[in-house]
């Protein structure tokens, strides 16, 4: 009954902080904090999520046996059957469609909950099925500020390591609430920066969040219009000549361009549209030109469907402003969930090879296939969200690996009854998620713990995780699934694997950019290394010190226009919606709800309404009311305070609030909008 | 003797009560609470261990004692149930363990001490809002910040504002 410290990187968020599960014969016991390495991110600290994250792997809702669904789609009712006749029944159904309609009519869906190693196994494993319908949930995350980076920056990961954050003279944070998302990124980072540091800190969001008691300057846009306030500063730093000059004539390209696209966006321009005194505008673009700064950028300004353009604005003033390539600056995306980076960079989008390049790219198309030994297709597939406009039509078949799509994606009332125009679904999960119900087959996977893999942070940290409990039931690694089921359908001779550690080094040799990160590397270094790793301890810790990852090395400045958001306010639906998150939860609640404690702590949603609008409303915190869209109504409790600014009410993300957004979106990245959609609330009578 | 005590530095709380989770998974129960006000300033609340400390002055078998490192600590073989620490405490501390109908208290994590670890919600706290210390230690270091900026500030020139921390 030895005590065994397995030290494992926390399942939850993306700021990769390590801990020690105590393990008795294949069971945790609790968690150590990790004090022995000063040089990890998080320093031994850890926030609630973390501190309880073991809790959900023990719940006896977890899934341990293969499913087949008897009942009606949707109703959730199955029973269970063998591995064996698992794998044949799905194997069978692969060839069925496949000889029916051809590869193209099978999707996959990689998650940012599984590991590195096996989002690169799901790609794969779609390519040798013949099919580039790949695309992963993060589509809702970062496809506005990853794809404008990379336009702008050509990379859109982290510039610098945390480290550089609490160096930073001025924190901006843009849509993004760190306190309650990353607390210990938030307390070891930001809060050492304003607290110790004397930096100062902006926030741009409609909603007072934890943190914003350190900020000296809160812009309150509303929803959907911080483009307008992106704008503006772009036409303050440029007409009153603030941007860095040197910076711009060497390392830039497009400033003009930029300089006649702006120049109509006055502050009082911006005032009128977002609701922000233009004056505040104005002193925020100063600070912004003249500190070193670091901006920390998420949901609230990725999740509309005109982010594309508030993050080109922002990545253009980053650059304008010279906050980038040097010490003590700070931008880049910062994934909701583990492994966000695990599937971006693996390439899991109906456009990409693992290797980063373009799937139209003949030549590493042929590089690949040498490597791999079997032909991969040349078209570009279906991102997520065409892919569930096309479900019954040219998609009859997917496999989603750990995703819970008929929560999380947009208008989700659509996505049920889209999911229920399949021909066949796999899902292979934890728990017993919304998705699953409408799943024929149901493979019961095994959890964050129960496994060796490898995982990277925000800070692209790429860091080693292992197995410290054993899965319940029958339930087996993901990768190990897809290694099985590759056999049924006879791929096994390329699916070659009996432990993580070989497909590692096989990703080492695939994806250049890991080619250093070695098993044995990782298992050495508890700290991980930071990608591009090219040999082993030979990390890039700080991008774009000398260049950009462009083609003449410089920063393309982009031409940003204002776009209007897709709903606005009306006489009918006179509110703006939005949606946070509470510390305590984590995405569509699946494995947040399964911990007692969390779940006890934070148990259920409300909605934040102004007291001005609550009073005209007559509406009192507790009150039962009803939040209406043009999609749908729930039903839930009111909080009443001065957090959310007038005419915007906030509501948690993870219980149901996508029963109301909208499924439009973005014309390239595919974005929808999820945080910004007319409303109208009322109270009911009890 | 100068004892260990949990102190906070409630301008670095951000309520994020990973100090109430961390003792309820170390206990079975939180026995430090995380108050919130409206204007987002939040306190962790624990047991002092106070320096004259009713609870353990009133307790009529003995089961609160204080232990070599200053925690008012306690044995639940000698609780009765009795209640009376529970009167006596000005903070509301000690609390009825329904179950087995003896008390429950913040024993500054004892056996956590005993493998020189840091109490779980000091351990825990992202922000560093909770620090274990001994008083002077902890009021110095605050000081010494205090004056540290001023000079800082002065000189910086004048018109600098000092951090007041």
């Amino acid at each position: 009954m030895a005590e065994k410290l397995v030290p494992v990187v926390c399942p939850w968020c993306s700021v990769g902080c390590r801990f020690y599960a105590v393990s008795v014969n294949g069971y945790i016991r609790r968690i150590e904090f990790d004090y022995d390495h000063p040089t990890i991110p998080n320093r031994g600290k850890l926030c609630p999520k973390g501190v309880a994250s073991y809790q959900f792997i023990n719940s006896p809702k977890r899934l341990k046996k293969p499913l087949r669904r008897v009942g009606e789609k949707g109703e959730g009712e199955f029973e269970e059957i063998s591995w064996e006749e698992a794998y044949r029944i799905i194997a069978e159904k692969i060839r069925e469609i496949k000889d029916t309609y051809g590869p193209e009519a099978i999707a996959f869906l990689g998650s940012e909950k599984i590991t590195l190693e096996e989002n690169y196994l799901v790609h794969k494993f779609s390519k040798a099925i013949g099919t580039n319908n790949l695309d992963f949930p993060g589509r809702y995350c970062q496809y506005s500020n990853s794809p404008a980076r990379t336009k702008v920056f050509g990379s859109g990961a982290a510039t610098n390591p945390f480290e550089d954050v609490s160096r930073a003279e001025l924190i901006v944070v843009w849509g993004h609430n760190p306190a309650e998302t990353a607390p210990v990124f938030f307390g070891q980072y930001v809060e050492k920066a304003i607290l110790d540091n004397g930096a100062e800190m902006i926030v741009v969001d409609p909603r007072s969040t934890r943190g914003h008691k350190y900020a000296s300057l809160h812009l309150k846009p509303y929803p959907g219009t911080d483009l307008a306030v992106a704008l503006a500063m772009l036409n303050v730093v440029i007409t009153e000549e603030l941007y860095d000059s040197e910076f711009v004539q060497e390392r830039t390209a497009g400033f003009e361009k930029l300089k006649e696209a702006v120049k109509d966006y006055t502050p009082e321009w911006a005032e009128k549209i977002s609701g922000v005194p233009a004056e505040d505008i104005r002193k925020a673009a100063k600070m912004i030109a003249t500190k070193r700064a670091a901006f920390l950028v998420n949901e609230g300004m990725n999740q509309h469907v005109n982010g594309f353009n508030t993050a080109l604005a922002i990545a253009d003033l980053i650059a304008i402003t010279g906050n980038i390539g040097k010490d003590g600056v700070w931008s880049g995306v910062f994934p909701g969930a583990q492994c966000g980076f695990c599937a971006s960079m693996t390439g899991i989008a109906p456009n990409n090879l693992p290797t980063g390049r373009p799937v139209t790219d003949a030549a590493a198309r042929a590089e690949l296939e040498r490597l791999w030994g079997f032909k991969t297709p040349d078209w570009v597939g279906l991102d997520l969200t065409n892919m569930i406009r096309e479900m019954g039509k040219k998609i009859r078949m997917m496999y989603i690996a750990g995703g819970n799509i008929a929560k999380s994606a947009p208008n989700s009332a659509w996505v049920r009854e889209q999911l229920k125009k399949l021909d066949f679904l796999v899902v292979q999960d934890i728990f017993p998620t919304d998705t699953i119900k409408y799943a024929d087959i149901v493979l019961p996977a095994a959890a964050w713990f129960e496994k060796t893999g490898t995982a990277i942070s925000a800070e692209r940290r790429v860091q080693r995780t292992y197995k410290a409990a054993e899965a319940p039931g029958e339930a087996k690694p993901d990768w190990l699934i897809i290694v099985e089921l590759a056999k049924e359908l006879g791929l096994g001779e390329y699916f070659k694997y009996s432990h993580p550690d070989e497909i590692l080094r096989e990703i080492n040799s695939v994806i250049p950019v890991f080619k250093g990160a070695t098993p044995e590397y990782l298992a050495e270094h508890p700290e991980g290394c930071f990608f591009p790793c090219t040999e082993p301890g030979e990390g890039t810790k700080i991008l774009f010190k000398s260049g950009f990852k462009t083609p003449d090395g410089k920063a393309q400045l982009q031409p940003v226009e204002w776009m209007e958001p897709p709903e606005m306010p009306d006489e009918e639906y006179p509110f703006w919606l939005t949606n946070f998150r509470l510390v305590g939860h984590w995405h569509t609640l699946s494995m947040s709800e399964e911990s007692p404690s969390l779940q006890k702590r934070w148990p259920e949603e409300f909605v934040m309404i102004n007291q001005k609008d609550a009073r005209e409303l007559g509406i009192k915190t507790g009150d039962l009311v009803k939040v209406e869209t043009r999609r749908g109504s729930i039903l839930v409790r009111a909080e009443v305070t001065e957090q959310v600014r007038e005419g915007v009410i906030a509501l948690p993300w993870h219980w149901q609030a996508n029963f109301l957004t909208l499924d439009e979106i973005h014309p390239m990245t595919k974005m929808a909008e999820l945080k910004a959609v007319a409303a109208r609330v009322k109270k009911v009578e009890e | 003797m100068a004892h260990k005590k949990i102190f906070l530095d409630y301008n670095r709380c951000i309520g994020c009560k990973a100090c109430e989770v961390a003792c309820e998974m170390t206990h079975g129960e939180a026995r430090i609470k995380v108050f919130e006000f409206p204007d987002l300033f939040t306190v962790p609340f624990n047991c002092r261990h106070c320096e004259k400390a009713p609870c353990l002055n009133v307790c009529p078998t003995g089961a609160l004692f204080r232990d070599e490192d200053g925690a008012v600590a306690f044995d639940p073989l000698k609780c009765i149930g009795c209640l009376m620490c529970a009167v006596a405490c000005p903070f509301g501390i000690p609390k009825l363990d329904e179950e087995n109908k003896i008390m429950d208290k913040c024993d500054l994590c004892a056996d956590r001490r005993a493998e020189g670890l840091l109490p779980a919600c000091v351990a825990a706290c992202p922000t560093e809002a909770l620090k274990f210390g001994e008083i002077d230690e902890i009021l110095w270091e605050r000081e010494g910040k205090v004056v540290a900026n001023l000079k800082a500030a002065a000189e910086k020139g004048e018109g600098e504002e000092a951090l007041l921390l």
